[in-house]
């Protein structure tokens, strides 16, 4: 036998450490220029806000550090940044879970459902209806999303396509089991609304949970190897299907928070047209694309598409004449300007591939 | 002393395959242990046997004496068998460590928090003491091939692996990268590990193993150790002496010149050059054969000449017609068939029926193609036509490609491709994955191709394939001739050496067409693209 090589060849070093806050080197330097941008953006516009007070720009200051839209950006962005985690634990396993819209739609219509049955001020075992109408909506999307789950997982059905058919299946059964129950695609008030601090919590704790449990358990690593290389993870004995399984169900729990908080937070079940979700689930999708499969990020972007939306939204009442859907396209603009230009978005290498265990 | 690992008699059927027919195996702890054999001898059905991922037949799988049963993989890991595959099972983005551990994270806080400390410290550890260079913190992106493959090796002793089982482990390493891997392997064996690795190199197994165990068809032909056997000795093991055909098919009265090739170069899918200036020539009534080690540019010159890849320099000359340039119709229509290594992805459409199948490559020819659109009746009668004269079972012209068995899907390839009335056959590893049946009947197919003097290019791994069946055979290493031979008086060992890249300084031997060759180091042979090769 010959003998030991010299070691001559030296391995090549990761030169960046990856035990800083944001897991993944080029991931964090990506959060912190959004991070740095947006605060950049705000200052400027604070102080052009100070300096002309009258102008354009001073109305902008106005608007964009007032609490009416700081309030009504938690309300706008939970259930993007809630259904965004969600999909971000679908697609790191392996699933491209595109039916994000369909779980707010049912988790919204379910909860203002459970609501009016129990009846606002009414308790259920000592459970206050609200808290009824949540774990309701939690329960509806997470339904949903395990029937989801079956057909990609189980029955290898494409994912793109059931993803398609949860949205649609969510956006015709909503509005019509509405029709069924109260006469119309739109529920009446409740009469209650649950407030931004909730939404605002919810959003902050699932967001800092979501980053614990994708970078810190030994579940975000099998989630992680799931998606990427999925053989690697059979052949050291852990259940491919399994993980996936959990991360598309905790998809529909993120999901069903979220649109029950969008539901709630207005006391109403909108049906006609889009529903009232209007494509937050879509815009979910771009939130954590933009921050790059970080929930940190997936917030941050979050929040800057519900506070353009909240913006625009109080430019409208002051009369200034902003096309809505101009800016509602916005989000699609910007994810698509970054997943060409920067192109830094890392996409699991085996996202959206059926995978099967040999013999 | 017990062996530590004892397989006893192990037996796999596959429907239609023997592909390990009583094979006996005793490796001795703390050794290295090469198992060596051509593709299709059955090397990783029985290492599948010993990993659980197979159960046998029949035969009895013993560690340490110790009768085991493994019904999967996670069986043979806790019972200390750990396998390395020839593709590496690594998360890219993931770290050395991440990966180590992967599966079998050490968590603290109850079970909510991965223990990266104590995870690194046991790589660490474990690297140190087997001598490995190693960064627990790199990316597996980042670094190099032979580094993955020892975390590989880490990640099998993490699980407790007393037993490495390691499956062409230098197919996709650097020379340099090699020697370390068998600096690693004296590391190991040194601390009471026992290596089992799966070859087809020679060179491979007798400079890095204690004792080769040979396979030939699935049945286990000697166990020799390294320092008492020959390079020859172990050649003639593993080829066999028999030759299947009766080399007493005169040779024949050689028609006209067919095919030319003229300094051609053939760069493989990373722009690396894997055929060097070939040069020869195949006239009608002729069987040139091609032997090599697989990878060294048999699939590039095979798809060159047909059609399927592009030529860098060089000419292909076709009945007096150049073929540079020209596209795979162009030859379809002048009567070139072929008959593809890759069945299932280049020969039928797998989900198509035979029907379907039997038309591609004539869809636009008559009698299928009418006004525009295809005779179905036509293509059902050519599909059942096939099928009888080639013995395709099942014999029904609707069951999908995938149905069938390999040596059946083979079958229906060939006579397909034969029935088109070719001048030139092009035949890569025309028996690959066929039971011996078939195979010789694919072979008089190939007899009788010629003694219609039609040319016939033959490209096989399979030695005495290549030496029954053809009249001039070429020996082919990294891309070049190293001999141009007669199968009738050349020996086995002669090919072998001349597979290895070295040459032949014998009177006996026609040397027409080689171009400097040998001279290269026999652990190189086979080279990178050796993962091409599919044991059955």
């Amino acid at each position: 036998m010959p003998p030991p090589a010299a070691t001559g060849v030296k391995p090549m070093r990761n030169p960046l450490s990856p035990a800083s806050l944001l897991e993944g080197a080029s991931e964090s330097g990506y959060v912190r220029s959004l991070i740095a941008g947006t605060v950049g953006m705000l200052a400027l516009l604070g102080v052009s806000g100070l300096a002309f007070p009258d102008s354009v720009a001073g109305d902008l200051a106005g608007i964009v550090f007032s609490t009416s839209t700081a309030t009504s950006t938690a309300r706008l962005a939970a259930p993007i940044v809630l259904a965004g985690l969600g999909g971000i634990f679908a697609e790191k396993s392996g699933v491209i879970n595109i039916g994000l819209e369909g779980l707010l739609i049912i988790s919204a219509f379910v909860s203002v459902y459970a609501a009016s049955v129990v009846g606002v001020g009414n308790a259920v075992l000592g459970v206050p209806a609200l808290a009824i109408a949540f774990l309701a909506g939690i329960a509806a999307s997470t339904f949903l999303s395990a029937v989801f789950a079956v057909v990609c997982i189980e029955f290898k059905a494409d994912q793109i396509i059931a993803g398609l058919a949860v949205w649609l299946i969510a956006l015709g059964l909503a509005p019509f089991l509405s029709t069924v129950f109260f006469g119309g695609v739109n529920t009446p008030n409740l009469g209650v609304s649950v407030g931004w601090q909730y939404s605002a919590t919810m959003v902050v704790f699932a967001t800092a949970g979501s980053w614990w449990l994708l970078n810190k358990t030994a579940f975000g690593k099998h989630l992680r190897a799931a998606g990427e290389n999925p053989k690697a993870l059979d052949t050291v004995g852990v259940s491919v299907s399994q993980v996936r399984y959990a991360g598309v169900l905790l998809s529909g729990v993120l999901s069903g928070v979220g649109g029950s908080a969008l539901a709630l937070s207005i006391g109403q079940f909108v049906g006609s047209g889009e529903t009232m979700v209007q494509g937050k689930g879509f815009i979910a999708i771009v939130a954590y694309l933009f921050g790059n499969y970080n929930p940190l990020g997936t917030l941050g972007a979050g929040a800057l598409f519900a506070g353009l939306d909240a913006i625009q939204i109080r430019l409208q009442q002051l009369g200034y004449a902003i096309p809505d859907t101009l800016v509602q396209t916005i989000p699609y603009v910007v994810v698509i300007v970054v997943l060409t230009l920067v192109g830094r978005t890392q996409i699991p290498e085996a996202a959206g591939e059926h995978y099967e265990t040999e013999e | 002393m017990n062996p530590a690992v004892h397989l006893d008699g192990i037996t796999k059927r596959f429907p239609g395959v023997v592909a390990n027919d009583d094979v006996d195996l005793a490796v001795e702890r703390g050794s290295v242990h090469a198992l060596l054999g051509e593709n299709g001898a059955g090397k990783t059905t029985l290492m599948n046997v010993l990993y659980g991922l197979y159960r046998p037949t029949e035969g009895t799988v013993r560690l340490d004496g110790e009768p085991r049963s493994f019904d999967s993989p996670r069986d043979a890991i806790d019972a200390g068998v750990g396998m390395i595959h020839q593709h590496f099972m690594l998360v890219d983005p993931m770290t050395v460590w991440e990966n180590v551990v992967l599966g079998n994270e050490p968590t603290t806080w109850g079970g909510l928090r991965v223990d990266r400390e104590a995870a690194r410290e046991a790589v660490v550890e474990l690297s140190e003491r087997y001598g490995f260079d190693v960064d627990p913190d790199a990316t597996i992106a980042d670094i190099s091939v032979g580094e993955q493959q020892r975390v590989e090796i880490l990640k099998a002793l993490y699980r407790g692996a007393e037993v490495l089982i390691m499956d062409e482990p230098t197919a996709v390493l650097t020379p340099q990268e090699v020697e370390e891997l068998y600096g690693v392997f004296e590391e190991l064996t040194e601390q009471g590990k026992t290596i089992i690795f799966i070859s087809h190199k020679l060179g491979e197994a007798l400079s890095a193993a204690d004792d080769i165990t040979v396979l030939r068809d699935g049945v286990n032909v000697g166990t020799v150790a390294a320092a008492d056997v020959t390079r020859e000795e172990l050649a003639e093991l593993m080829v066999g002496r028999e030759v299947l055909m009766d080399p007493a098919t005169s040779p024949r009265e050689t028609g006209e010149r067919v095919l030319e090739v003229t300094d051609l170069c053939v760069e493989d899918d990373r722009g690396v050059e894997a055929v060097s200036d070939l040069s020869f020539e195949l006239r009608g009534g002729e069987i040139l054969g091609i032997a090599g080690v697989d990878g060294n540019g048999q699939s590039q010159l095979a798809e060159a000449i047909t059609g399927l890849r592009e030529t860098a320099s060089g000419e292909i000359r076709y009945r007096g017609e150049s073929m540079v340039g020209q596209t795979r119709r162009d030859r379809i229509d002048r009567g070139m068939a072929f008959i593809p290594e890759d069945r299932q992805e280049r020969g039928l459409v797998m989900s198509y029926d035979l029907t379907e199948n039997g038309v591609l490559g004539s869809q636009h020819d008559p009698p299928f193609a009418r006004g525009g659109r295809l005779d179905w009746g036509a293509a059902q009668d050519h599909a059942e036509s096939v099928i009888e004269q080639y013995d395709v079972r099942p014999p029904d012209a609707d069951a999908e490609a995938e149905s069938l068995s390999g040596g059946n899907q083979q079958k229906f390839i060939v006579g397909r491709e034969f029935e088109r009335d070719p001048e030139l056959v092009v035949a890569a590893h025309p028996t690959r994955g066929v039971d011996i049946g078939s195979t010789e009947f694919l072979h008089d197919r190939l007899l009788e191709l010629r003694a219609e003097g039609k040319a016939v290019l033959l490209v096989s791994s399979k030695l005495d394939e290549v030496q029954g069946l053809s009249d001039r055979l070429a020996v082919i290493h990294e891309g070049e001739f190293t001999g141009v031979v007669d199968p009738a008086t050349v020996t086995e060992e002669e090919i072998g050496l001349l597979m290895a890249g070295e040459s032949l300084d014998d009177d006996s031997v026609e040397r027409a067409a080689i171009h400097d060759a040998g001279g290269a180091p026999d652990e190189v042979d086979g080279g990178a693209a050796d993962d091409e090769g599919v044991d059955a």
